[in-house]
């Protein structure tokens, strides 16, 4: 990147299935004013605001940005929602990076939530599909993503129990997050042993729906050199595939592929595996863990299920992934990917509390949404390069 | 740009959209492959359809590139994509905005916007928000019904001599008033006309724009601002934030004011905030709007949006009217510079304003 922008603050809520003692608004505002709380900050630091929520029919409020106005204390800032699927808390940030490299702001403040309770979600997300063509037979995201495992079996020989050990770790690790919904260690026994919704996928390998939101500050260079301990943003991208055609890889995903070389070209990684410290990943099914580890080039392409079975993504391992537990802890879709970047920032800014890795200086996160085609990666490090 | 029609009845929105993607590539010596961000402004509620931009991808040519939804207003797309450029991380950037009203219940669209304990339960609206703020307007400033109808008869008559606008008839003052109240003192020919249609608008760094046209379009100034949803907390009779917005482009354009601009090309949902963007651009004293017609600065030139408003695509759609009057691409402009204004929201909550030159 020409000109270096950074993380200088980040909050989230307590995540839950259902935040009965919060509007809508109120969610948001609990994340941003610990946002910029950690951040040392103001309103009035800040000049322009970015929400993202996912799509609007799950809480039935349209364009809620209007009302949250108000509740971020932003009236009379530029403030613009940007939607983009489950990856949406990263094209938000994206949307962020570009205003303070254009010269349009120099704090941006991005807010992602969605409360899941208040709609009707496998209902919003089979409105996905094309009226015509796709929304009779493909029910919810499901259907879509069982047949993408499945296709990861039949061609790599991937078993459901390496599926579930991505389950396994992400929950324990989520017990040691403050802000996870779901806080509960379990087994591969568990996870086999749990009900088919839609075969292979079973009611362990389905993170929870989840009420909660995150914040971040993102701060141009000059900015950013006030704060303690920005996180560096050393390449962002988010990329899409067109249509849910046959010709489209199930096995490998093409933009993720695609965002993860842009980001490594731009941040000066060549082996992802040695030079990044801590990954934070946005699983919407265990299997989707496992593809990205060979997206991402954290193995090689069908080494997955070994890089699993070998512990290394264990928060012990070499290549720790989702240390705060990932989508298994919480899984407010709409903050999910913001979430995943604001982990990031904060292990390598130090400030992780009990699932931080130790001298993490480089993290890299990834986010997804769409019909698996929206695909997005950053990598943010102490550096900054 | 599409015609914008009451209902575009024998294309999808696929359609629409790749047709019009298509014509705006068309001689410009670029192609799919050279753009380098792809921004859609669009509305999952008006295309009854989550994330529906996924299902357009391909229309927009956004396959394996770097693609967005900004929902709001085009314009504030623009804005994003213009950022993406100045920055650095793109050279060529295409907006597309897009809207079938004619498909979706718009009433449901507006009214889903209004925050649901306060202002949804009383019932308000696109027509309840506007009517509320044009009574304001007339009480606050002393302007009359009568400058409502001369701004509302302005934009038909404009209209009419528009080709793009499908069914627009020349009308005048007396016709307007002639209309039947649809929120006091707003007459149903004061607000609005929702339109199905899709323009897209191609951005393109320094460089490439001098290599691929003698007649490039400078964009020297952007901003925007968005205020309170509570009516309660705004100022009667002004827009504040298309005060802010405003002044925020033309500091960045480095003009004290709106003094010299050739033309205007603003958004409303009804005649009374076209009425208070004029006045917030500068463009006449409070409460004077109506009388800025025909003066210095030509307002509103292809009608502006009270005969056709594809939402989504308003403001968007400012920009192309005003580019292709700037650019040699209407016979007979002679603009050389331009103020554009794009809105969203209900009660026109939210403004952009960009600064356009030659």
């Amino acid at each position: 990147m020409s000109k270096s922008v950074a993380i200088v603050g980040a909050g989230q809520t307590h995540h839950a299935r259902r935040r009965t003692d919060v509007t809508q608004v109120g969610l948001a505002r609990e994340a941003a004013i610990r946002a910029l709380q950690d951040a040392d900050l103001t309103m009035d630091d800040i000049d322009s605001v970015i929400v993202c929520t996912g799509p609007v029919l799950f809480a039935a409020v349209n364009q809620p940005e209007k009302w949250l106005v108000d509740a971020l204390g932003a009236r009379l800032k530029p403030v613009v929602r940007v939607t983009s699927g489950g990856g949406t808390g990263l094209a938000g940030a994206l949307a962020a990076v570009n205003q303070i490299k254009g010269g349009f702001a120099d704090r941006v403040l991005v807010v992602a939530y969605d409360k899941l309770s208040e709609g009707a979600l496998q209902y919003s997300i089979s409105t996905l599909y094309d009226p015509f063509w796709g929304r009779e037979f493909a029910v919810g995201i499901m259907g879509f993503s069982a047949a993408a495992w499945r296709g990861r079996m039949d061609q790599l020989g991937h078993t459901e129990e390496a599926a579930a050990l991505v389950s396994v770790k992400n929950h324990k690790n989520a017990h040691l997050n403050e802000y996870a919904h779901v806080r509960k260690e379990i087994t591969v026994e568990d996870v086999m042993n749990s009900r088919p919704l839609c075969w292979p996928i079973k009611l362990l390998d389905v993170p929870p729906i989840s009420d909660g939101a995150c914040a971040v500050v993102i701060a141009s260079e000059d900015a950013a050199k006030k704060a303690d301990t920005p996180a560096w943003i050393r390449g962002m991208a988010y990329y899409s595939e067109a249509d849910n055609a046959a010709n489209r890889s199930t096995v490998q995903s093409e933009p993720l592929e695609i965002a993860a070389r842009h980001v490594y070209a731009e941040a000066g990684i060549t082996n992802p595996r040695r030079q990044v410290d801590v990954v934070e990943v946005q699983e919407p099914y265990t299997c989707f863990e496992l593809s990205y580890y060979e997206s991402l080039g954290l193995c090689e392409p069908g080494g997955a299920a070994a890089l699993i079975e070998s512990g290394a993504t264990e928060m012990s391992g070499d290549i720790p992934v989702n240390p705060s537990g990932g989508c298994m802890g919480a899984n407010p879709i709409g903050a999910t990917a913001l979430i995943r970047l604001a982990e990031v920032a904060q292990q390598v800014r130090g400030r992780s509390g009990e699932h931080q890795i130790e001298n993490a200086k480089v993290g890299l996160m990834q986010a997804g949404g769409g019909w698996a085609n929206l695909r997005g990666v950053a990598a943010v490090s102490s550096e900054k390069g | 740009m599409s015609e914008l029609r009451p209902a575009w009845d024998s294309l999808q929105h696929v359609d629409l959209i790749s047709e019009t993607v298509n014509t705006a590539l068309l001689g410009s010596g670029l192609d799919i492959r050279d753009i380098g961000v792809v921004i859609d402004c669009g509305s999952d509620v008006l295309d009854g359809r989550s994330i529906s931009n996924c299902g357009f991808l391909g229309a927009m040519g956004a396959h394996h590139k770097e693609e967005s939804r900004v929902e709001e207003d085009g314009l504030f797309g623009a804005m994003y994509a213009l950022n993406k450029l100045a920055g650095g991380s793109a050279k060529v950037g295409l907006i597309v905005a897009y809207s079938k009203p004619s498909e979706s219940i718009v009433e449901n669209y507006y009214r889903t916007i209004a925050e649901p304990f306060y202002q949804r339960p009383v019932g308000l609206n696109k027509a309840v928000a506007s009517g509320l703020l044009a009574s304001q307007y007339l009480q606050e400033t002393g302007a009359s019904e009568e400058d409502l109808a001369s701004i509302a008869a302005h934009a038909w008559t404009a209209a009419s001599q528009n080709p793009t606008i499908v069914g627009a008839e020349a009308r005048t003052a007396a016709d307007i008033e002639a209309s039947e109240y649809a929120a006091a003192p707003l007459r149903s020919l004061a607000l609005s006309r929702p339109t199905d249609g899709a323009v897209a608008v191609l951005v393109a760094i320094e460089s490439v724009a001098k290599r691929i046209t003698p007649n490039p379009v400078w964009i020297t100034g952007t901003g925007s601002a968005m205020e309170s949803q509570f009516f309660s907390e705004r100022t009667p009779g002004r827009l504040e934030a298309a005060e802010v917005a405003a002044s925020s482009a033309l500091r960045r354009a480095g003009r004290k004011d709106a003094a010299g601009f050739s033309m205007a090309e603003v958004s409303a949902p009804s005649a009374a905030e076209e009425a208070m963007v004029v006045e917030a651009l500068g463009l006449a004293p409070r409460g004077q709007a109506a009388a800025a017609y025909g003066g210095d600065v030509d307002i509103n030139p292809s009608g502006g949006s009270l005969p056709a408003d594809p939402i989504m695509a308003t403001g968007l759609v400012r920009l192309h009217e005003a580019a292709i009057r700037l650019n040699g691409g209407l016979e007979g402009s002679t603009a050389t510079s331009a103020l554009v204004h794009g809105s969203g929201g209900i009660g026109s909550q939210t403004h952009s304003v960009f600064t356009l030159e030659v």
